[in-house]
């Protein structure tokens, strides 16, 4: 789904990223760490076309980032979905109206859409601001309206820059959980964060570790060996046994409440998936 | 499909009222420049009317052979006289021309009687015609008409005495190198102005256009608004530039009228008018799509 190597990348003669490489399946979560300025956002931008790929090879969801043609770029956002560092969502217009943004985009009516809008909006806690103008809500909730939108198109992807960045402790161990059970639907995940106490929640998702534009450290063979690695543990991290149990490690009451929400934001049809090339990566 | 394409056709006029003070300095701005360039338009139209009709004469002496049927050449003058830029005529049938020759040689010292040259006589029937063509188109006017002379059955000699041709000259000027590239500049300037206006004016949606690329949006989707709301305004400010300057036309339209100026002020062509409402309406368009940077 998501195929990183030798990856560099430049602003002017800096250096962002050096080298990087690592493979995701679909449905796979994957943190990446670091501290500021390692590169975190840099990656996720190259993963959704944000900035051109200079060197080294990108693939995602079937698209080869290194000749995507700008007309071509349209159809690689519908796959995958981005909640950004700053939010980038709409301060003068209505909760409502940010969320079903990405269904308007994508030609869908207002009756197709609305089931699906409330119930993602629902699923963040945030039905009662849910005609507020985005302006007007907290930091928190301005988040929380970027992740429900890019949830409400069921992603193939989805890239999260410090999702959890102004939320308190039990809103983001929330939100992760949340993240989870799309994962468990079959999106492929990145969440970049600072928040080694998230990392350490979630034993069962694959690791990298940034650190001045190189990866540092990784809880998986492959990872470790694509960028030359040793084979030391990742220091300070779960080496993540269970890593590739993702979705077989949850518990039974967990996976009927991920169907349940399934169910309420209706049939996957609802929305459109573009297939384009394989996603057997 | 078609229901997101009026969708953001719809948008493109909401857009009109979401942030009603830009919209309304944009387009004034459009206002302005359409009226300022309209006046001026008006300005060199009216010189370039009055040039143009200034009325120079031409005249034609036409001869035909002698021996010709009179009831066919009467029938002749009397079409001449709805040629095109036909101001008078004098004809002289051959008796006439005898009439007159006989007068104007009877003052003479010794008195003549031609009578005896009415049996069989020797002169051919003639027409000395004035035209006041206007100068617009007056090489081919020219042409047209001596070719028409000359064809008419049983015409012998056709002479021109053409028009004082500085007056011609002075208008082919002006035409040239004073009314089209005003016309031209003026235009250019009215595009640039306009575009570039509307083009400023889209520049505080840069985020929102941002975020609609990050969402999946094609071009198309995110620019229809943006081309509607662009066409609009300069079709808006263009109409409402042209209104006023209408009104105004009428009311000083004789201002200068009076002798010896005897100038009626001209409204735009058909045609500059026409520019004056295309060309700001595809600059709005235009100015709609540079202001959508690519992804
Ligand atoms: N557009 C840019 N122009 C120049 N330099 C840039 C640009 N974007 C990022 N950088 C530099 O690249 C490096 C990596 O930046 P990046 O934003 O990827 O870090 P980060 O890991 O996301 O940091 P943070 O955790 O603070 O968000 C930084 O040194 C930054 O200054
Ligand atoms: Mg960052």
């Amino acid at each position: 789904m998501i195929e990183v190597r030798h990856l560099s990348h430049s602003f002017g003669p800096h250096w962002a990223l050096k080298d990087c490489s690592f493979q995701l399946q679909k449905g796979e979560f994957l943190f990446l760490s670091g501290p500021s300025g390692a590169g975190k956002t840099t990656l996720l931008r190259l993963l959704f076309a944000g900035i051109p790929v200079q060197r080294g090879e990108v693939r995602v969801a079937g698209f080869a980032l290194n000749q995507i043609k700008d007309s071509a770029v349209p159809l690689l956002r519908r796959q995958v979905s981005v909640v950004f560092q700053d939010f980038k969502i709409l301060p003068d217009r209505s909760v409502y109206d940010n969320v079903i943004l990405p269904l308007q985009v994508r030609g869908l009516g207002r009756v197709h859409s609305d089931r699906r809008v409330r119930a993602v909006v629902r699923a963040l806690g945030l039905d009662s601001r849910i005609h507020l103008l985005c302006g007007e809500l907290s930091g928190g909730e301005q988040q929380r309206v970027a992740v429900a939108r890019a949830f409400v198109v069921n992603p193939k992807v989805l890239l999260a820059d410090e999702p959890t960045g102004n939320l308190d402790a039990d809103l983001s161990f929330r939100l992760m959980d949340l993240f989870k059970q799309f994962q468990a639907y079959g999106t492929t995940m990145i969440v970049a964060t600072h928040s080694q106490e998230l990392v350490k929640r979630h034993p069962e998702a694959k690791i990298i570790r940034l650190e001045d534009g190189k990866i540092t450290g990784a809880n998986w063979p492959g990872a470790m060996l694509d960028n030359g690695l040793a084979g030391a543990p990742l220091n300070g991290f779960n080496t993540g046994d269970g890593y590739a149990s993702g979705t077989r490690s949850l518990s039974l009451s967990r996976q009927a409440n991920i169907r349940a929400t399934m169910r309420q934001m209706g049939p996957d049809g609802a929305v459109e998936r573009k297939t384009t090339g394989d996603d057997k990566k | 499909m078609i229901r997101t394409f009026f969708r953001l056709v719809g948008q493109g006029f909401m857009g009109l009222c979401i942030n009603p003070w830009a919209q309304i300095l944009t387009l004034s701005a459009v206002v302005l420049v359409s009226f300022l360039v309209g006046l001026f338009l008006m300005a060199i139209t009216t010189l370039d009317y009055q040039l143009s009709v200034v009325s120079g004469e031409t005249s034609f002496q036409v001869y035909w052979r002698t021996g010709q049927n009179q009831v066919e050449i009467d029938e002749q003058w009397e079409d001449i006289k709805h040629l095109p830029g036909f101001l008078l005529s004098r004809t002289y049938t051959p008796e006439e021309a005898l009439k007159e020759m006989e007068n104007r040689l009877g003052h003479t010292a010794t008195p003549r009687n031609f009578a005896f040259l009415s049996e069989n006589n020797p002169l051919p029937a003639t027409a000395l015609l004035t035209f006041s063509p206007g100068v617009r188109e007056y090489e081919t006017w020219l042409k047209e008409t001596s070719q028409y002379l000359w064809n008419l059955p049983g015409v012998e000699r056709v002479t021109v005495t053409p028009l004082r041709d500085e007056l011609g000259q002075a208008w082919r000027t002006v035409n040239t190198y004073v009314m089209r590239p005003a016309i031209f500049f003026l235009t250019l300037l009215l595009g640039l102005v306009v575009g570039n206006t509307v083009r400023l004016a889209f520049l505080g949606k840069s985020y929102e256009i941002e975020i609609l690329q990050m969402v999946g949006a094609f071009n198309w989707y995110i620019r229809l608004p943006l081309l509607v709301c662009g066409a609009v305004q300069g079709l808006a400010g263009s109409s409402l530039a042209l209104v006023i300057l209408r009104f105004i036309h009428i009311q000083i339209r004789d201002v200068l009228n009076f002798p010896p100026l005897l100038m009626e002020i001209q409204f735009l062509t058909p045609e500059m008018t026409a520019l004056m409402l295309a060309v700001p309406t595809g600059m709005g368009i235009l100015g709609g799509w540079v202001g959508v940077k690519r992804v």
